[in-house]
């Protein structure tokens, strides 16, 4: 009579076997039966521990799942790995844009977990709503590749830019994924799965007016600059006259002072990502500096200061700038 | 492998990504977790491969029950076939979120044997890829880990282990090695962009290699950017045709893309709406080179690589766009690789979600 157990052996867990004869041909395969098709037995190796033997895996035993341990080919054991109860702790803690309104051709929202996630869940937990609660089908870019920063907490969604572009037949044929004066929801479900496999605490969603069309470039001369007195520490505040891409501000504006070198300080996003300040650690001089805007910056539909999403090549004022960063001088009074 | 610079260690994969093979059987393989690439020896132990197909029912099933899983617990990232053996190799993803394990297995093609392929000791070169963030980007997220990762942080008494990771990052979708470079496409996770990467094979220290922004014009009238999502380098590695996110086919010579300089391809074909471009294959057929792309929506495309090179720029916006092209009536085909050059293996799901590896002879294609 065979038993099987967990157990710790060979450096690892491992299923205990007793009472087995000399030689038994063991094996042990992922599932609550033996499987009727032939497949592979789970990699593994046998080791004899005094008078038991002990199945010792390559790859671990995952939590939840059940084995089932044959010897001789005929059913033994089956062994349920089991999966430690946690309350769901994880919620979104943030959805950008904050804007109110956005433009009819947005292009990318980004997602903030409390805790780091498990990848596979995009397509299925986050969508497109209407004010009655319909779904708008066919608006997110499906990928297989989920973009996540490195510690998979902030993940990037995009809207389809096919439906976006000017020209391809998905645009001419279904339009703009948003419709202008046509309100909107971005829902992220509870059945998102954080990294330790548990659903968030609460379904997450934020409401958006949509607006008109954006196809301008990111134009820093337009901005508004709010300059501080020379000789405090009171921020240089910098107003863009639309929302900007908040993944990106986050990293595209420095200022330089009057020897190049950095002005260290604590940056800030305003509200809707319509403007930003830099309260620097030391009072400003009273000399000139510079507000350095890196090309790359984009508004909420793709526009950058280099390039607007899609240039039409018979408008001048479409024409790609320099690819190198806008430096907009001020002077602290 | 002296000659790759390949150095015996341990290959420390922290994510499964693309995978695809390079001179000499070297496998390339994305860690996107990592932002680094791998050019690993996998020291195949196939003969060489004959001209025979090579099917497989189940193969996540299979996979599944060889890493002691069930099959929604196998993501198979990506497929490549070892140019001399056809053994298949498998870029497979096991477990989610913090469980999560990447794997890399091998199939025999001569009697359908699964295996893993130990990364603990084998020769290998590493690069740091794309827009990964350094220099002009300071920003991490700080989180508490689960294990030993990270840096342990005294704050008074107390001593915390922080984990710090780039809040920008790049994700690789497609790779092919070409006239001696591994060509990288990539999806940044903040700007919207269509940037090629090019490194230089044997990978050297210091060198990552240029980054190629390409622009595409539809319909003579609209020039744009987007991330290139797969690619496939033909006509011996001098051209290289890439599909979009966004769906258009974009043809483009490797001698035209310098360094620094704006490169615009010659939009081809479009592949239609509401479709994704999966994976690009060519192969030859009646001493001529065709392409192969898998799609989201549609079936298999097959396009005459002479049809590309006598194609006008796209100036008309009405359907049919684009090159003469045929559509294969296969459905869920997600991942194609060249099986010799009588078969082209394709990684296909059925409607039960089901995985299975079918061979498609390239006569008939």
């Amino acid at each position: 009579m065979t038993e099987a157990i967990w157990s710790r052996g060979g450096g690892g867990d491992c299923i205990r076997l007793t009472g087995l004869p000399a030689g038994a041909d063991v094996r042990v395969f992922p599932g609550t039966a033996v499987p009727t098709v032939s497949l592979p037995p789970m990699a593994g190796r046998l080791e004899r521990d005094g008078a038991d033997l002990c199945f010792v895996p390559r790859f671990a035993f995952l939590d939840g799942m059940s084995y089932t341990v044959t010897v001789e080919g005929t059913s033994a054991a089956v062994l349920v790995r089991p999966r430690p109860e946690r309350p769901a702790t994880t919620e979104v803690t943030g959805i950008r844009p904050t804007a109110g309104e956005v433009p009819v051709n947005l292009l990318r929202f980004y997602v903030w977990f409390s805790a780091p996630m498990s990848e596979g869940y995009a397509a299925g937990q986050v969508r497109l709503a209407r004010d009655d609660g319909s779904i708008i089908a066919g608006t997110l870019l499906p990928t297989e590749h989920e973009l996540w920063d490195g510690s998979r907490r902030r993940l990037t969604v995009l809207l389809d830019p096919a439906r976006i572009k000017r020209g391809l037949p998905s645009h001419q044929e279904a339009g703009y994924p948003l419709r202008s004066g046509k309100p909107f929801r971005l829902v992220v479900g509870e059945g998102f799965r954080d990294a330790q496999g548990l659903p968030l605490r609460h379904s997450a969603e934020r409401r958006y007016e949509v607006g008109d069309e954006e196809r301008r470039h990111v134009d820093p001369v337009s901005w508004e600059l709010a300059v501080p007195p020379a000789g405090t520490c009171e921020p240089l505040q910098v107003i863009f006259g639309r929302p900007l891409d908040h993944g990106l501000l986050a990293r595209c504006l420095h200022v330089r002072g009057p020897g190049g070198e950095l002005v260290d300080g604590t940056a800030r996003i305003g509200p809707g990502e319509q403007s930003w300040q830099l309260v620097p650690s030391r009072a400003w001089a009273s000399t000139v500096h510079q507000l350095v805007v890196e090309p790359v910056l984009e508004d909420l539909a793709g526009n950058s200061v280099s390039r607007v999403f899609d240039r039409d090549l018979t408008r001048s004022e479409d024409q790609s700038r320099p690819a190198r960063p806008v430096t907009i001088a001020f002077h602290p009074g | 492998m002296g000659e790759f610079r390949l150095e015996p260690g341990r290959v420390s994969l922290r994510s499964a990504g693309p995978i695809t093979f390079g001179p000499a059987g070297i496998l390339f393989m994305a860690d996107n977790a990592a932002a680094t690439v791998f050019a690993v020896d996998v020291a195949d132990p196939g003969p060489a491969g004959g001209a025979e197909p090579f099917d497989l029912e189940d193969v996540d099933a299979r996979v599944g029950s060889f890493l002691g899983c069930g099959p929604g617990d196998i993501t198979i990232k990506d497929m490549a076939v070892h140019p001399l053996s056809h053994n298949v190799y498998l870029s497979v993803q096991r477990g989610h979120g913090d469980a999560a394990q990447p794997v890399l297995m091998r199939i025999s093609v001569a009697d359908g044997a699964i295996d893993d392929v130990p990364l603990d000791e084998v020769p290998f070169a590493a690069v740091a890829i794309g827009d990964a963030p350094g220099e002009d980007d300071e920003r991490l997220d700080t989180t508490l880990p689960l294990g030993d990762e990270g840096e342990e942080m005294q704050f008074g008494t107390l001593k915390i282990r922080l984990l710090r990771q780039p809040i920008r990052t790049a994700t690789v979708t497609d790779m092919a090695y070409a006239g001696g470079a591994l060509l990288i496409a990539g999806l940044s996770n903040e700007e919207f962009s269509s940037k090629l990467r090019r490194i230089p094979f044997p990978f050297s220290a210091g060198i990552v290699g240029s980054s190629l922004e390409i622009f595409h014009v539809s319909h003579g009238k609209w020039e744009t950017a987007a991330p290139i999502r797969a690619f496939v380098p033909y006509d011996g590695g001098a051209s290289v045709l890439a599909s979009y996110t966004c769906t258009p086919v974009v043809h483009f010579r490797l001698a035209d893309l310098t360094d620094g300089a704006k490169a615009v391809g010659r939009t081809v074909a479009e592949l239609g709406p509401v479709n994704q471009p999966l994976d690009m294959v060519s192969f030859v057929q009646d001493g001529e080179e065709y392409l192969l792309v898998a799609n989201s929506a549609h079936g298999l495309v097959k396009i005459a690589c002479r049809d590309i090179d006598s194609q006008s720029p796209l100036t008309e916006p009405q359907q049919p766009v684009g090159v003469p092209r045929e559509t294969k009536d296969l459905q869920g085909i997600r991942r194609l690789a060249n099986l010799g050059g009588s078969y082209v293996l394709a990684l296909q799901s059925d409607d039960a979600g089901r995985h299975h590896l079918r061979s498609l002879k390239t006569a008939s294609l």
